[in-house]
């Protein structure tokens, strides 16, 4: 095809522009090419899709950058929460009300995290995920609380076990006052699942888990491809030790 | 001894301060008692081992004292849930495994913190005598049945203590990282127990503003500062796209000194 376009995708993070975005749908309805440079190989799947999990571009936390690091960790789980519940509202019509009365305030609250620390963190360490819940059916009581308690549970156990890394007490405050308003949310969703049970609480001491314990479970819902520069080389396990 | 062969045996950071305190020491101003003490029985080294704390706030003793505080409360809340899952009659039938999950948590946290004080070389005080009454505040309650719904008001106010006391504590524990995990795994199982109780009682499980919701007047101490909507240096009740007063500050829980904790806790020592 002597027409034929062709778009240079010289960095992964290119995917997350929306004009490269709106280029690239563009050329895969007029059968353009897509020239991917080998810097952005390792992110791509070998399917073309740019929807599954882990097959955007990449997102990486680089420690090095220390208390942002945590913080820029806590906004990706804090978008995917918020992503989740605004879509949660927007379809949970036929749910019970004491149900919606929970989730109507959780997604506030999750958008409000998600919003502190975009303004927190500042352009520079910014950025925008994309999301993913395969075939969840929104519109399916059960299947969206179980996920939402996944989420709370594991933005429990996230907090906690990054509380560790942070160097500021302003900061490690800041993720305290999160965590157990997480921890409210899990156990108030729990309870919705399986009112009058030690669901709210099955343990005595809460998770922490490290940050790619944390990032592989996150990942299943998150199209970006999360990763870590300078991993943290120690982790201090929790009571639970499942870190 | 040479003074650098002393200084060499000084945490670097203790000297890079130390410039600023000098200045103070030999002006006479804001000398504590212990240091004051050090410096008239002309001993350096005491000199330094008060300033360091002094200094930092961040030394073991403070981690130990971090855990017996945590202690105490810990104590009162497992003295509190025990006694209430013994009580016959008290709890509705209903909810009898919701406290007895709590019961055995709060049992559960007095255990860990006693262990994580005789790791650290010390012992663990020793249970105080409490007064579930708060010296008349509540009058009449000794956990007898129909006194179920003062029960819970009682279980609201120490769950929503507890979570803020120890979100207080955590910026002491900084430098130890175990015990402020194992700090933060308590912190928000607390969070958990606060929410189920509030819901218990037909409550948000979220604390709104400063409400103490229909807890009774001496409770307030628990509640004021939760009104806050200033996070760092962001106004979280006017971000982009969820200007919410309300729900702001629903959405952060806020952190009580050890002096406010103490003195919510105060009228439940005997």
């Amino acid at each position: 095809m002597p027409d034929k376009k062709t778009m240079l995708i010289s960095r992964a993070e290119q995917f997350s522009d929306p004009a490269t975005r709106r280029d690239f749908l563009k050329l895969m309805g007029i059968g353009g090419a897509i020239v991917l440079l080998p810097s952005v190989l390792t992110s791509c799947s070998d399917n073309n899709s740019i929807t599954g999990p882990g097959t955007g571009n990449t997102l990486t936390i680089d420690f090095a950058k220390g208390d942002i690091a945590v913080l820029q960790f806590a906004y990706a789980l804090e978008q995917l929460e918020a992503d989740f519940y605004t879509r949660v509202i927007a379809a949970f019509a036929g749910f019970p009300a004491a149900d919606r009365a929970v989730l109507a305030d959780v997604q506030k609250h999750e958008v409000i995290h998600r919003e502190f620390f975009k303004a927190a963190l500042g352009a520079a360490n910014g950025f925008t995920l994309t999301t993913t819940y395969g075939s969840l059916n929104f519109s399916d009581r059960t299947s969206v609380l179980n996920l939402a308690a996944t989420f709370e549970d594991l933005g429990v156990a996230a907090y906690n076990g990054a509380a560790q890394y942070i160097t500021s007490t302003d900061n490690l405050t800041i993720a305290g006052k999160i965590v157990s308003v997480e921890a409210r949310h899990a156990s108030a969703i729990h309870d919705l699942i399986e009112p009058k049970t030690n669901a709210f609480a099955p343990k005595s001491f809460d998770d922490a888990f490290r940050p790619s314990k944390v990032a592989t479970a996150a990942q299943t819902y998150i199209v970006d491809k999360l990763t870590f520069a300078n991993p943290p080389a120690t982790f201090v396990q929790g009571p639970n030790g499942n870190g | 001894m040479t003074p650098k062969t002393l200084f060499d045996s000084v945490d670097p950071e203790i000297m890079s301060r130390l410039d600023d305190r000098q200045a103070e020491i030999t002006q006479g101003a804001s000398i504590n008692g212990k240091l004051a003490a050090a410096l008239a029985l002309g001993s350096i080294p005491i000199a330094l081992a008060a300033l360091s704390k002094d200094v930092f706030g961040q030394t073991p003793t403070d981690v130990l004292d971090v855990l017996q505080f945590a202690l105490l409360l810990e104590y009162l809340e497992a003295e509190f849930y025990s006694r209430g899952v013994a009580a016959a009659g008290l709890i509705d039938a209903a909810d009898r495994t919701i406290f007895t999950t709590i019961s055995a948590h709060e049992t559960a946290h007095v255990t860990a913190l006693q262990g994580l004080i005789t790791g650290k070389g010390a012992t663990p005080n020793a249970k105080p005598a409490f007064d579930f009454t708060a010296h008349g505040n509540v009058a009449g309650f000794n956990f007898s049945a129909g006194q179920y719904e003062t029960f819970k008001v009682l279980a609201h106010a120490f769950e929503d203590t507890g979570v803020r006391a120890y979100k207080g504590q955590a910026p002491r524990l900084i430098n130890d990282k175990p015990v402020l995990t194992a700090a933060l795994t308590i912190h928000s199982i607390e969070a958990r127990h606060a929410s189920e109780i509030r819901r218990l009682r037909g409550k948000k499980g979220w604390i709104t503003g400063n409400s103490r919701d229909d807890l009774p007047a001496f409770t307030q101490g628990i509640y004021d500062g939760e009104d806050n909507v200033t996070q760092g240096a962001v106004n979280v009740s006017t971000l982009p796209g969820i200007a919410n007063v309300a729900a702001a500050t629903e959405a952060f829980d806020e952190p009580l000194t050890k002096a406010q904790v103490t003195a919510i806790v105060t009228p439940f020592l005997a």
